[in-house]
């Protein structure tokens, strides 16, 4: 189990990248940073960074617009 | 995305993104390479050629410019090669040959190890600030500007600047961006415009908002490209754009009128022309030659100024998925000069309640106002313009056409309060808050009525959970209304802010602040008028007139607790239908945060219990901004508060005493 933005409990699996966290939560937001455990993961890296089970999974998306 | 591929570069591995530039590689692995044409925000064009490094591609070695190759492949890399050290020292000795003086010129000479040079003609030009020909500023101009003022002209030895040397092209707007960029100081600032105190500290701030602009606006907002149309795709996405006058989120045409489509099909013109030439942002979109098909200028072709995201999102509030439809609507609502947000507002509000009932064609004069029905709504516009029909009603906005229904149509007061989404009696902007209690409040709180520009709260509420408790909530319904008024009160646009942001923005402190971008703000204040500014006193100049503003309002009987609510429909679910649309999101909220087990209860009952639990949250929040703000519980400033900010004047005093606990 993963936790985002310290409320949505997403189930884990073996293998599950940031980028499988973002699909699932439905994030599309051009200006999003991801931490995971506190730790910034590159936009670049989305696709590659493995996501530990338990990881306390933060995507911050910044208000633009409005 | 994650499309990497390993290189070596003077024997070191490295991994690094597919079709990024070579030198970025380079530096990556601590190696420096003299550059001279290269500026780390312009598009590199390997002028200048002292980037030179050798290259192996699948056993064969060529010499490239790293600044501008794009790394495609696996590859080898010799960046102090001897075909790479000759190669930079015969580059280096003519550079310096022709302008021996040039400070930047000599530094990159004497990096290649060159101090003499053979070769001086009578090209040579001792002037220290010589033009050395880079290209820079020409990219500059292009790139930040979005202008084409200076550019090279003749060729060879006969290559020079046509501006700005010769003749002062009117059309430059003196952006300074060309100055900026270029390594020898060959292009002079004549600063002569409004005086500012200290106009070099305002270049070098807005000057990094122009290389922001053009290095990652094409990742972040597109805001170049497609303005603030961008907003639908996302708030669509989100479940947050307004469809069918609030009720829901998202809707399966809003293709039609997306960014996509708007860039696709409609936009023509996209440059530095709205609010002032020059604006690297260049939000401005336009539609040139558009076929006007209703209304007094029917068959014309014109130009239509937008749509920006607020008209676009009223389309789809409306129902009106058709992107011809908006632009017209667009275009006669400029023309008539009437806000495209109120309008849309309120003639969504109007088509819910022909839907529901509430009115009949028998009071809209014959208009099936159906949601979705364009004709109709253009029809009802240009009606709203010439003062004829049901026009004239629906003009005066949703505060009055909700007096006058109940009133004389004998419709339901109830419903038609919490459907139609007005507050302080103005039409709330094209955003769906239910889900967010702060964006509620940042509305519903805000001294002008329901329009965002005071708090847009909904991605660090409702995504992000960053402001979780009813304090969080309120320093952040103290700290972005300021801040945002501060932008009004200076005539500063706000767009720069947030945007587009600094790539390591998500390494400082209050990453939703922008802490460098409002810095830039507090400097370029400070570059005009010399006074030094921080946090805490742009707060207090803002609050001054803030909390004036709210004493006014009282004044006029306004500016009270009553007059801090929104309509249900901003809250939450009002009808079965929509509590339905979304009961998955609302049951398990029933459950999990207000304890109450859906199962065994009807739709009606569940609507109930979420209302009861969101509408007293509301209160909440409302308790805990006035305390924040340092009014009173019934939303009135406390004379407390004016003392502290210094407008405790006996005139404003009265006003608020009688309000004081
Ligand atoms: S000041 Fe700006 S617009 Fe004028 S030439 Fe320089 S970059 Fe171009
Ligand atoms: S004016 Fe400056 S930036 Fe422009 S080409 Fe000459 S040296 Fe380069
Ligand atoms: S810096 Fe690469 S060619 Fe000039």
């Amino acid at each position: 189990m993963i936790v985002v933005n310290e409320r949505t409990r997403l189930e884990w699996r073996d293998g599950m990248t940031a980028q499988d966290v973002l699909d699932a939560m439905g994030y599309r937001f051009s200006l999003i940073t991801v931490t995971i455990n506190g730790e910034f993961v590159p936009k670049d890296d989305y696709d590659e960074h493995r996501i530990p089970d338990g990881a306390d999974v933060r995507a911050i998306h910044l208000h633009h617009g409005g | 995305m994650a499309d990497k591929i390993k290189i070596t570069i003077d024997g070191k591995e490295i991994s690094v993104q597919k079709g990024s530039y070579l030198l970025d590689a380079v530096k990556k692995t601590g190696v420096t390479v003299p550059t001279l044409c290269h500026h780390k925000d312009l598009t590199p064009t390997g002028t200048c050629r002292l980037c030179l490094c050798e290259v192996e591609v699948r056993g064969r070695r060529k010499l490239v410019t790293s600044c501008n190759y794009p790394v495609r492949e696996e590859i080898e890399v010799y960046t102090n090669s001897e075909p790479v050290v000759n190669h930079r020292k015969i580059l280096a000795e003519m550079y310096l040959g022709r302008w021996p003086n040039v400070p930047a010129i000599k530094y990159v000479a004497e990096m290649c190890g060159i101090t003499e040079s053979r070769f001086t003609s009578n090209l040579t030009d001792e002037n220290p600030q010589a033009c050395i020909l880079c290209g820079r500023c020409v990219r500059a101009c292009r790139e930040f500007a979005l202008e084409k003022i200076i550019d090279f002209a003749g060729r060879g030895i006969k290559r020079h600047l046509t501006m700005p040397f010769g003749e002062v092209d009117p059309h430059c707007i003196g952006c300074t961006a060309c100055a900026f960029v270029c390594p020898t100081g060959a292009i002079e600032i004549v600063d002569d415009l409004n005086h500012p105190l200290d106009p070099q500290m305002i270049r070098d701030h807005g000057m990094k908002v122009n290389a922001e602009m053009a290095v990652l606006d094409k990742d972040q907002c597109r805001m170049r490209e497609v303005g603030t149309a961008n907003i639908v795709d996302v708030m669509d996405a989100y479940d947050l754009l307004p469809v069918h006058n609030y009720q829901f989120g998202t809707h399966p045409e809003t293709w039609r009128i997306n960014s996509k489509m708007l860039k696709a099909r409609y936009f023509t013109q996209g440059q530095a022309d709205g609010c002032w030439k020059g604006c690297s942002m260049a939000c401005a979109k336009t539609i040139d030659d558009f076929e006007l098909k209703t209304g007094p200028y029917r068959g014309q072709k014109v130009c239509v100024d937008g749509p920006e995201y607020e008209t676009a999102a009223g389309a789809a509030n409306m129902g009106c998925f058709d992107a011809d439809f908006l632009a017209e609507f667009n275009f006669y609502c400029d023309t008539y000069g009437i806000d495209t947000i109120s309008a849309a507002t309120t003639i969504a509000f109007v088509m819910e309640s022909f839907e529901a009932g509430a009115i009949t064609t028998e009071h809209t004069g014959g208009l099936e106002l159906h949601f979705g029905a364009t004709n109709e709504t253009l029809e009802l516009l240009h009606q709203m313009a010439d003062g004829r029909g049901f026009g004239v009603d629906v003009g005066q906005g949703i505060r009055w056409l909700k007096q006058k229904w109940v009133k004389e149509y004998g419709a339901d007061p109830d419903f038609l309060h919490d459907i139609g989404m007005e507050s302080k009696g103005l039409e709330t902007s094209e955003y769906v808050c239910k889900e967010s209690l702060a964006q509620q409040a940042g509305y519903g709180m805000a001294i002008k009525g329901p329009q965002h520009d005071e708090a847009w709260l909904i991605f660090m509420d409702m995504v992000n959970n960053q402001i979780p408790t009813f304090e969080d909530k309120a320093e952040a319904l103290h700290y972005f209304p300021l801040w945002r008024t501060w932008f009004g009160l200076m005539g500063l646009c706000k767009l720069c802010w947030n945007d587009v942001v600094p790539a390591d923005n998500y390494a400082t402190d209050e990453p939703h602040k922008i802490p460098e971008h409002v810095d830039n703000y507090f400097k370029f204040f400070e570059g005009m008028t010399g006074i030094e500014l921080d946090e805490s006193k742009m707060l207090d100049q803002s609050a001054r007139v803030y909390n004036l503003q709210r004493v006014m309002c009282r004044m006029l009987g306004y500016g009270a607790r009553e007059d801090d609510h929104m309509p249900y429909r901003a809250m939450g679910p009002v009808t079965v239908k929509e509590y339905e649309s979304r009961a998955e999101r609302y049951d398990k909220q029933l459950k999990e945060i207000i304890g109450v087990d859906p199962d065994g209860k009807i739709t009606e009952e569940r609507v109930g219990i979420l209302r009861r639990y969101r509408e007293d949250q509301y209160e909440k929040v409302m308790d805990a901004v006035y305390i924040r703000r340092g009014w009173t519980r019934n939303g009135v400033p406390k004379i407390e508060r004016l003392r502290e900010l210094g407008i405790d004047l006996p005139e404003l005093v009265v006003i608020v005493e009688k309000d004081q606990e």
